[in-house]
């Protein structure tokens, strides 16, 4: 399986490993990588299909859609603390890098 | 309901009717969304991004479903089929460009006539072959490292366009 850790994957990945127990929302997270959400749900969708990533959905108050949540399964936690310093080195080259997950 | 917001729910909800099945929980995902994201415009540029998003997933499980009924069951598509599937898509962009570039050059014949390229012969080969091999060359350059069949399919019709320029030169030049 090939996932593409440009630097847009890492800073979703950065994003997600600041508070990796936590559930997040697709438009915060879109706010805090300051990534669109043409660039950001790719990488989201990539992740889970991974199984790296898993989704949820929230009822929130009457008369207001549910949300979509996110947040690293396990392996996602293992798999982002591995490639984060490596995606420092990366992030400052500007380069991406495809990287073979069995 | 603002007209940009109910332009950006509308653009987002026919991107959800036409998205594939694999793809529509993201299309709702996006949709939702939409209704917490603060300003119109910011709402309208996350619904833009959202459809292009969403189109493009639709559009490549399309490709693979197609792929796995030509005969690939394996799931993932191998390798030479993904580069078929690249060079496909290049050659579609340069049909895309050539097409684009041959309007533009009619639309301007037809709105500025004082501009006809067809009187003055360096002018026609600038718009009709000049301006679209250096796009040609110009995709395909930046493409090449990431996405080379695609670059591959763009430089195939950039070869074809330039043989026919020549063949035609060769035919009608009278020096």
């Amino acid at each position: 399986m090939k996932l593409r850790l440009s630097p847009q994957t890492l800073k979703v990945l950065d994003a997600f490993l600041q508070s990796p127990q936590e559930w997040q929302y697709g438009y915060d997270i879109s706010r805090t990588t300051g990534l669109k959400s043409g660039t950001l749900y790719p990488i989201l969708m990539r992740l889970a299909e991974r199984e790296l990533l898993e989704t949820s959905w929230e009822t929130v108050e009457e008369g207001r859609p549910p949300r979509h949540l996110y947040r690293f399964t396990p392996d996602g936690v293992h798999f982002a603390r591995k490639h984060r310093s490596l995606g420092g080195t990366l992030l400052m080259g500007g380069a991406a890098l495809n990287e073979a997950e069995s | 309901m603002p007209p940009l917001r109910r332009l950006a729910s509308g653009l987002l909800h026919t991107a959800l009717r036409y998205a594939s099945a694999e793809t529509e929980e993201w299309a709702r995902a996006m949709l939702s969304e939409l209704d917490f994201i603060e300003g119109d415009w910011a709402a309208l540029f996350w619904a833009l991004g959202s459809a292009t998003a969403i189109f493009r997933h639709s559009g490549r499980a399309g490709i693979r479903r197609f792929v796995d009924r030509m005969g690939n069951k394996g799931g993932e598509m191998n390798q030479t089929g993904k580069n078929a599937v690249g060079v496909a898509a290049g050659i579609g962009i340069g049909l895309a460009i050539a097409v684009a570039v041959i309007s533009l050059w009619m639309l301007s014949r037809t709105y500025f006539p004082g501009f006809d390229a067809g009187r003055v012969p360096w002018r026609t080969w600038l718009l009709t072959i000049g301006v679209p091999e250096i796009v040609f060359i110009g995709f395909a350059v930046r493409l090449w490292r990431k996405r080379r069949p695609m670059a591959i399919g763009i430089l195939l019709i950039a070869i074809m366009a330039g043989a026919h320029f020549a063949m035609h030169l060769a035919q009608h030049w009278r020096g």
